[in-house]
């Protein structure tokens, strides 16, 4: 009888310990989302409206200095940007933009441009407008080209606009 | 440090050297309910360590049995574990017939009594246990999404057939993965790299989840992926089999034949697996690479074509107490990226060439050979078990794509470079591996000391630079003891020491770069981008742990401190990866990283019902991560943002639950839940997570297995995914939204010829659903999972043995 009761009395006590670890362990599994307003999740985003320049299929003039203006923002703060022009004479990739632009067609590069630069964003800003003069040397081969811009915000979230230009005499 | 592993070697031969007193033999024949003979139990004296299996007949025997009271478990894959307690008096004993029942649930488990000799001295960690069955039942596109059903494990994958493991949200270097005895070398850091595992020459698979660098070194510090052999022949046998695969959703078709023989002593064997894939399909015709549209033809995956041929011999020498086998294997595989993008970076595609065929690879694609040649030896004498492995391998990775001058690489590729244009990475690897081990008992206690040494050879080429080549050196030796307190319960103690060794070697860009700018004069040069930097790392981790039985209820703990070393990449990248427009910098300072974890198991199995709980706790004092920064760099970064590794404390929290609850003799449902949460804690991404976090899941399965009339050996099930979507992300990834899928899976043992053809049918993703895998490389250009698939593989065994007979 003794052994009886003292078996029920364990089994008793097994149920309890797993149940109540069951419940432990749910239960941390429900507090997940508690840190979420902490951190920030968003990317900048490049605003290529308005008089913005270059866009998706602009025409830059060789030999002639153009104005590279942009708005970034960022929901808390902005951190760095920096433009990538280069060529695309082989057709090797295309721009991150919808629309599609008139190519030219393919060609070996000679003396393609080639302009690559990082720009520092004053600390602080949700909002700015990048404006940055840019020469295009007169000797350069005239054609397609990628105009990169990347923006990055102040923990690493990073956006690209990959835009097709052309280059023309 | 140094006296530890004298004392540790010291003891190994001072406990070889102890001598016998009286001996006894215990015998027996273990059968199924249904009264089949069970051949391959295994039969461990669990007081001491013993170990034995049992042969065709179901028959075993033990010789050299001390006098006393000794522990016997018997387990076998899909079998209760038996537990018999025996006092070995003045005669031999004889068990007579032991009849074990089947488990209950559709995941093997050998858990229950998890201290089996023949299997890995995990102490009281958790451990998945998976069949050659299981495989087949669950058949993926390569063997780590076939695993990632298991609770806990996920996989990273690119394409249809690539794809490496995730343990409970850690995975690259911080899993192992060890084949035949010997860690797996490939190029574990790449996330577009899949492991060169055959699928079909596996025997069972472990899978350790928790920390086990005391058994394994740096790099098991989220887990271990332990790919057995395939058993040895019975003796005097000749058999074999042939596999066949058919997959709809890629067109792929394979196959896998094998033999394998056995004299009285002689063991041998051979296989031969080839696969072939086309494009594989999604559920949608057009992908937003960005904003830009993608058209999909026929929504396939252009470019994804893949093919994969292995060979595998063996032979070797077994007696009683000594085995020698040898073995070797080769494994090529070619396969195709989406061409639509490489990495992240959209491409211009020749639709016309690439939608000619959905079978062939054209660039961008890789290309990867595997060789291996290992040597598994053992040895009893008296109550030691000296066990030997070594290995070669060599891994040969080319990455081939067309040539773009990414940042300041010149416009055309010159003509005096030594590497064609389209070679653009190249990683060769060598590596020799050797581990010794002994397993003894003395008195309650059981040991297993042993040490492992490897040193590899890593040389890189190609067009463009991500890792330097280097050498690198380990040594580490341990001691793990078993102490049995009772018959219930058992505490583990393990203490292990490492030394490690990397030097990297110089790398120079083979173009100049633009290295300053002063008043419109630009000053360019050729940039060192690696310098031959020499680290060495010494670690000391320990892992403490206790199991406890009571007839149903069994639990464990265990708590430990275990290690990585910082690899070469972490160390030493200062390098442009244009295809994610990252500048990636190692921090050549790094130390190895730490981690402490406490794992734990409960589980409870009665009659019907089977319950497993496995909850863990980790805290990282430096997790080593690629971390984003706000900062882009024109010079050595040629315009792009700035990825440096870094270090961060990290908890990480989470597990498993399995109910099992078997309605009726043939009707069964199975229920598992995994989910892990991860957060930095310090450094500049304090509050994030950890870069791919699989999100949290719940699997429903329900299996009906006939046991009688027509549909005798033929098994129903349907598996019900819901996966929580992942709002938990650090850049640069993107939230990811749950999803729900549904597969099927069912298979039939058909008699042909007194031969059982084994049929094996599944449906995966049924309802064509179109879903984003969290913690798949895809995943950031926004590209849904492969679309449903239907999978029917066949077997046929044969069984040559009568034939030579008569």
């Amino acid at each position: 009888m003794m052994e009886k009761a003292k078996n029920r009395y364990m089994k008793r006590i097994k149920k309890l310990t797993l149940f109540m670890l069951l419940g432990a362990f749910s239960f941390s599994s429900c507090e997940k989302d508690n840190d979420e307003t902490t951190v920030d999740n968003d990317a900048p985003v490049i605003d290529l409206s308005g008089d913005a320049f270059p866009v998706q299929c602009s025409t830059l003039k060789r030999g002639e200095t153009f104005t590279f203006k942009t708005k970034f923002s960022d929901n808390v703060e902005l951190g760095t940007y920096s433009i990538d022009i280069h060529h695309n004479f082989d057709h090797h990739s295309h721009s991150t933009e919808f629309e599609e632009c008139d190519l030219q067609p393919k060609k070996d590069p000679v003396k393609p441009f080639l302009f690559i630069k990082s720009y520092d964003i004053p600390s602080g800003q949700k909002t700015y407008e990048a404006v940055q003069q840019i020469e295009v040397p007169a000797d350069i081969d005239p054609g397609d080209y990628h105009f990169m811009v990347s923006v990055s915000d102040h923990v690493g979230w990073n956006t690209i606009k990959g835009l097709s230009i052309s280059i023309v005499e | 440090m140094k006296y530890s592993i004298i004392y540790l070697l010291s003891v190994l031969l001072i406990t070889c050297a102890y001598a016998q007193k009286k001996e006894f033999t215990l015998s027996g024949v273990i059968m199924g309910a249904d009264g089949k003979a069970l051949s391959n139990v295994s039969i461990v004296i669990a007081t001491i360590g013993h170990s034995s299996k049992s042969d065709h007949a179901g028959k075993f025997s033990i010789a050299g049995l001390p006098q006393g009271k000794h522990v016997v478990v018997l387990s076998h894959v899909g079998y209760i574990p038996e537990e018999r307690t025996i006092m070995m008096e003045s005669t031999p004993i004889d068990l007579g017939a032991i009849v074990m029942q089947k488990t209950n649930y559709a995941i093997k488990q050998v858990d229950v009594l998890g201290e089996i000799y023949a299997t890995t001295p995990a102490g009281a960690l958790n451990k998945e246990l998976v069949d050659q069955q299981y495989i087949h039942r669950h058949l993926g596109g390569s063997l780590m999404q076939t695993l990632s059903r298991l609770p806990g494990i996920s996989n990273i994958g690119i394409g249809s057939g690539q794809s490496k493991p995730l343990i409970r949200g850690l995975g690259f270097n911080r899993v192992v993965v060890v084949e035949k005895g010997v860690k797996h070398e490939g190029q574990q850091w790449g996330a577009d790299h899949g492991l060169e595992i055959d699928q079909f020459a596996t025997g069972n698979i472990e899978v350790i989840k928790g920390a086990a660098s005391f058994l394994y070194g740096s790099d098991a510090i989220g887990g271990v992926i332990d790919i057995k052999p395939e058993p040895l022949s019975e003796k005097e046998s000749l058999t074999g089999s042939l596999n066949f695969i058919g997959k709809s959703n890629n067109s792929l078709y394979g196959t896998s034949a094998n033999i394998q023989g056995r004299t009285e002593r002689w063991v041998y064997g051979g296989r031969v697996s080839y696969q072939r894939y086309g494009d594989y399909r999604i559920p949608t015709d057009t992908v937003h690479v960005y904003d830009y549209p993608v058209l999909l033809h026929k929504r396939k995956v252009r470019n994804t074509a893949g093919k994969e041929l292995n060979f595998h011999v063996n032979g070797g020498y077994t007696t009683e107490n000594f085995q020698s086998v040898f073995y070797l294997s080769n494994n090529s595989a070619q396969s195709g990226f989406f061409a639509n993008a490489h990495g992240l970076e959209p491409r211009r595609v020749d639709t016309e060439l690439h939608d000619a065929s959905s079978r062939d690879m054209q660039m961008p694609y890789q290309q990867v050979n595997h060789f291996k040649a290992i040597n598994r030896s053992s040895l009893k004498i008296g109550f030691h078990r000296i066990e030997m492995e070594a290995g070669f391998q060599h891994n040969f990775r080319q990455e081939y794509s067309q040539y773009v001058n990414h940042g300041y690489m010149p416009p055309v590729y010159p003509d005096n470079m030594k590497m064609p244009s389209t070679l653009e990475r190249e990683y060769d690897k060598k590596v020799y591996s050797l581990n010794l081990r002994d397993r003894f008992s003395v008195g309650q206690h059981t040991f297993v000391a042993g040490i492992n040494g490897e040193y590899q050879h890593n040389r890189i080429g190609g067009w463009s630079f991500l890792i330097p080549g280097f050498n690198q050196r380990s040594a580490g030796a341990f001691l793990y003891d078993r102490y049995r307190l009772s018959e219930k319960a058992s505490l583990h103690g393990a203490l292990r020491y490492d030394y490690s060794h990397i030097e990297t070697i110089e790398y120079t860009d083979w173009f100049p770069s633009v290295v300053s700018e002063v008043n419109g004069v630009t000053e360019t040069a050729y940039l060192a981008r690696a310098n031959d930097l020499q680290r060495t790392f010494n670690s000391l981790v320990w892992s403490f742990g206790a199991t406890y039985d009571e007839g149903d209820f069994s639990m464990k703990a265990n708590v430990g401190k275990s290690f990585r070393v910082p690899i070469a990449k972490e160390l030493a990248a200062n390098g442009v990866n244009y295809h994610y427009f990252s500048y990636e910098l190692g921090d050549p300072a790094l130390p190895p990283e730490q981690s402490y974890q406490f794992d734990a198991g409960l589980s409870y199995s009665k009659g019907k019902l089977s319950l497993e709980l496995n909850p863990f706790y980790n805290y990282f004092s430096n997790y080593i991560y690629l971390n984003p920064t706000p900062r882009h760099d024109h010079f050595y970064g040629a315009g792009n943002q700035i990825f440096e590794y870094t270090q961060s404390r990290v908890l990480r929290y989470g597990g498993e639950i399995k109910i099992g609850y078997r309605f009726s003799e043939v009707l069964s449902t199975e229920l598992l839940a995994e989910y892990v949460k991860a957060e930095q804690l310090s450094g500049s991404k304090k509050g994030y997570p950890l870069p791919f976090s699989p999100p949290a899941s719940f699997l429903a399965n329900m299996s009906w297995e006939p046991s009688t009339g027509f549909l005798e050996d033929s098994y129903f099930a349907v598996d019900l995914r819901l996966v929580a979507p992942q709002n938990e992300i650090v850049p640069p990834e993107k939230k990811t939204p749950g999803y729900k899928l549904v597969s099927v899976q069912a298979g039939h043992s058909l008699m042909v010829y007194g031969r059982p053809i084994q049929i094996n049918l599944q449906v995966q993703n049924l309802f064509n659903t179109r879903y984003l895998n969290h913690t798949s490389f895809y995943r950031l250009i926004e590209m849904p999972e492969a679309g449903r698939n239907i999978v029917l593989s066949l077997s046929v065994p044969f069984d040559f043995t009568n034939k030579r007979k008569s």
